[in-house]
């Protein structure tokens, strides 16, 4: 007997099929304004910008990536601005050549006004390892896609979305507090992050 | 006598500075944990669905394994099982091979951790790197974490930095956190660039979709599972959960029992491999179905890996995790060793509590660990032959009225000699710590025959 | 105003009636005070609280059906100790006993003292006076089995109004009522914990005795004597801490006749 029928031989033997599903969970009712979704990031050591009309999103972007190096930005980005001193993430690179990369530009989508996380898939970062390698990471949010909890956040995932093969929720810039429960940002990945509002994002 | 959390024992938490660090330390998560769950008014309705979802998916485990696994393959991962912890161990090694993978980079995983990965990769030269800070720190002082969530926090900062002195040559007594971990960062980059496979854990898999689910703080998880070419990941089969709606329910308690942070800053859902890579999913059984089909504790299958009960459980703040002797200590490394450990050590440890109860209140789904460490304690694996005659003893003695009485006028008579330290007392070990109470005079069974007595 | 005569057995455990008698005395007249007529039957023993924690079924079973059957008259039954108390309300069940209807009632009627006071007479003010600083130690078995307090783990979705023992203790009067740090954390004593484990047992203990000092308390109370024996033992070997003394010593003291 293999391995695989062996485990779930005795597994079934010991599934009792019995307990059903409890359903869906029914939340308290809370708020989903960005204010709310600003002040959970800021908890979690992100930094909320705006919101701003896309209109000045050229300004501000210009104003949080000043004298950072490279710049790249993600697919969604580039319409909503004009030139700057940043770059389109060219298209079949290996993740390996954007070690270097300073900030990066990416069009979120759902906030979470309890956690201050956003939804980052597949298609708005085709390059997997890109929002962990930057130094100083950019999300780009519409403000009405915050939603108050995880159970609405999910909800609102594309019905497509786990066939991007990867989907994040990031909430804050990267952090440990492995050493004597000192925090620290920048374990790994971004040392920043900071999650621009749009009130008008195409 | 066994050594497990024993005074003479090295793996206890040294007394002193040490100790006081540790258990402010881990209660500080605690506190955090406080806090954060007191602002969600339906904390405790949440724990009751996290709970109720979670008896469903045991109830139908099999059914949801194979959901699971039809959909990941259908995403284009390959599936693998394996019995136990050596055979989990071979199949990684054996896709490691296959390829001429060399160097490795892997994130936390409790499983690894209980199968003995490291070691066993390392013995057949390959070069593993945990990239997770704690991990790395306990790696590079070759010993288990301590914790599950925060592996090196028996470390002091000069400790650690030491270790960094000796291995990646910082500074001697360098020991700010925010440069040691700067430090780490920029010596794992390049090895996190070079690595040819990256191994990683699951929290979560959702059968719906065959969607694996990773929480990290650090990144580190992400990056060993974006940069090289292969990706495996390691789960236990209880990690499976139905759809991705019931994701919300732990992603809402699992940080928060854990850090007191509302979310991990990363919640990665991985669905197959990425254009041009390869996803392994391990699931490993190693006592799980066994447990399941034990009806008094399969409950304990329920655990998210959280830590909450490590940070609130008074006994693990003060002996520390080592103690435990187990890659899982506190609260629920108790009530899953004497199913899941090879070691005989483990069935001993559902001793190791107070039951307070104050882990089976923090947890958040609802296990009632020290209801099922009173329940391991029943099976009386721990006991040895002399142990249960001294208890059938004992319980002929407590069980009589004119036993109990005469037991304790001796013990009136010897007191002023037991309540001083000499070898050979009979409460020498109550003594280590503390002294007698101050003579107790006559039993109350005496005193009422006296007070009733004389108004009669 | 003459209060309806409640017949109560009283269940002394057996250490508390070896080593603690003073507070069975207490408890017997506190009792008395607010109208029990109190039974004592002095063939009690153990109720197996030691086996049941060590996993002694079968030694505990027989202690469970001994206790049950002395008591099997009682219409409620009180005892000074919570841990006790709770070992019969919720073990009891688990031993395999198949316990009848009787049985089971007795199981549900056997109360804390606090908690009868409170919860079955509605009496929390009984005259009592102890003009002294007073430490609660919420014991765990009490706390969380028995919901004499509110744990601090739990959630409340409104606030909930003072448990059992803060209660009694907030009306006796002159009583200067203090909490440690970590209200609710354990003293380390657990039973045969203490003995099996006395290094982590001992450390605990001597971080609660510290707590307590820091609220220089002259009095460290609780309605479990184990706790209290336990953390005695540690503030005499350290030199540190309150007294002990256990919620129903305090209750009886200054009340009338």
């Amino acid at each position: 007997m293999s391995a695989r029928d062996g485990v779930l031989a005795r597994v079934r033997r010991a599934a009792r099929h019995e307990v059903s599903h409890p359903g869906a969970f029914e939340p308290a009712r809370m708020d989903s304004g960005w204010e709310r979704f600003a002040s959970t990031l800021h908890a979690v050591g992100g930094e909320p910008v705006g919101p701003v009309q896309s209109g000045d999103l050229s300004w501000a972007l210009s104003e949080l990536c000043a004298d950072a190096g490279r710049v790249v930005m993600g697919p969604g980005v580039a319409q909503s601005l004009g030139p700057g001193p940043w770059e389109e993430l060219p298209e079949g690179v290996s993740p390996q050549s954007l070690a270097d990369v300073a900030v990066a530009l990416l069009r979120g989508s759902i906030g979470v006004a309890e956690n201050g996380a956003v939804a980052l898939d597949g298609r708005h970062a085709p390059v997997r390892a890109l929002p962990y390698l930057c130094e100083r990471l950019i999300l780009l949010l519409e403000t009405s896609e915050i939603v108050p909890d995880m159970h609405q956040a999910i909800a609102r995932m594309p019905p497509d979305a786990t066939r991007f093969h990867h989907f994040y929720w990031i909430s804050g810039p990267s952090k440990t507090a492995d050493i004597e429960q000192t925090l620290v940002l920048g374990a790994h990945g971004p040392r920043s992050l900071a999650v621009v509002g749009i009130r008008d994002l195409q | 006598m066994s050594e497990l959390l024993d005074a003479r024992a090295a793996t206890l938490l040294p007394d002193g500075e040490p100790l006081r660090r540790h258990d402010a330390a881990v209660f500080d998560l605690r506190r955090r944990r406080d806090a954060a769950v007191a602002a969600l008014p339906d904390f405790e309705a949440l724990r009751t669905h996290a709970q109720a979802i979670k008896t469903h998916t045991l109830d139908y485990l099999d059914a949801y394994l194979e959901r699971f696994e039809s959909q990941a393959a259908a995403a284009g991962a390959v599936v693998h099982w394996a019995e136990d912890g050596a055979a989990h161990n071979d199949i990684v090694h054996g896709l490691l091979r296959e390829r001429g993978v060399r160097r490795v980079v892997k994130s936390k995983s409790m499983l690894t951790e209980e199968c003995g990965l490291n070691p066993y990769l390392e013995a057949r030269d390959l070069e593993v790197v945990d990239t997770d800070l704690g991990e790395r720190i306990v790696q590079l002082g070759q010993e288990l974490p301590s914790h599950i969530v925060v592996p090196a926090v028996h470390r002091s900062r000069a400790e650690i930095g030491e270790l960094f002195h000796v291995h990646m040559q910082t500074p001697s007594g360098e020991s700010d956190p925010v440069r040691l971990t700067e430090y780490a960062r920029r010596d794992l980059r390049p090895r996190f660039l070079a690595a040819e496979a990256g191994i990683t854990g699951v929290n979560f898999a959702i059968a719906e979709t065959g969607t694996i689910v990773v929480c990290t703080n650090e990144g580190n998880a992400d990056l060993g599972m974006s940069l090289p070419p292969l990706h495996i990941a390691s789960m236990g089969i209880e990690k499976v959960i139905p759809t991705l709606a019931d994701l919300a329910t732990f992603l809402r308690l699992l940080a928060r029992s854990a850090t007191g942070q509302p979310i991990t800053a990363y919640t990665s859902l991985v669905t197959g491999p990425r254009a041009g890579g390869e996803l392994h999913i391990v699931l490993v059984d190693n006592g799980r179905s066994r447990l399941l089909a034990n009806s008094t504790h399969r409950s304990s299958l329920a655990c998210i890996r959280c830590g909450a009960c490590l940070n609130t459980c008074p006994v693990y703040r003060r002996a520390g995790g080592h103690a435990y002797g187990q890659a899982v200590a506190g609260p629920i490394g108790a009530v899953l060793a004497p199913a899941l450990s090879s070691q005989a050590e483990g069935r001993r440890l559902p001793l190791a509590s107070t039951l307070c109860g104050s882990c089976s209140a923090v947890c958040p789904v609802r296990i009632d660990l020290h209801g099922q460490l009173l329940a391991w304690r029943r099976t009386r694996a721990h006991a040895g032959a002399g142990e249960r005659v001294l208890q059938r003893a004992a319980a002929v003695v407590l069980g009589r009225a004119a036993l109990l009485r005469a037991a304790g006028a001796l013990v009136r008579l010897c007191w002023p000699l037991l309540a001083r330290r000499w070898p050979g007392n009979p409460l020498g070990v109550w003594l280590l710590g503390r002294q007698l109470p101050a003579h107790p005079g006559a039993s109350f069974a005496t005193r009422y025959r006296r007070l009733k007595g004389s108004k009669r | 105003m003459r209060e309806p005569v409640v017949d109560v057995a009283l269940f002394i455990p057996c250490y508390v009636d070896q080593l603690a008698p003073s507070v069975g005395l207490a408890a017997l007249r506190v009792l008395e005070h607010v109208g029990c007529r109190v039974h004592y039957d002095p063939r009690q023993t153990c109720c197996g609280q030691p086996f049941i924690n060590t996993g002694a079924t079968r030694e505990a079973a027989r202690l469970a059906r001994a206790h049950l059957a002395l008591f099997e008259k009682a219409d409620a039954v009180v005892c000074p100790s919570a841990s006790c108390v709770s070992t019969v309300r919720h073990r009891y069940a688990e031993l395999g006993l198949e316990l009848g209807p009787d049985a089971q009632r007795l199981c549900a009627r056997t109360f804390e003292l606090g908690e009868f006071l409170v919860r079955e007479l509605d009496r929390s003010e009984l005259g009592s006076r102890f003009p002294h600083r007073v430490a609660l130690l919420q014991s765990c078995h009490g706390l969380r089995e028995l919901e004499l307090g509110h744990p601090s783990e739990r959630v409340y979705a409104t606030r909930p109004e003072p448990g059992v023992t803060e209660r009694l203790l907030r009306a006796v009067e002159g009583l200067e009522l203090v909490w440690p740090e970590r209200p609710d954390e354990c003293c380390g004593f657990g039973g045969a914990f203490s003995v099996k484990f006395p290094e982590v047992s001992t450390r605990m203990g001597r971080d609660r005795v510290r707590a307590l000092a820091a609220t220089e308390a002259e009095y460290v109370t609780g309605s479990d004597v184990s706790c209290l024996l336990h953390l005695d033992g540690v503030a005499r070997r350290e030199g540190l801490g309150p007294r002990p003394i256990h919620l129903a010593e305090i209750l009886a003291s200054g009340l009338d006749g």
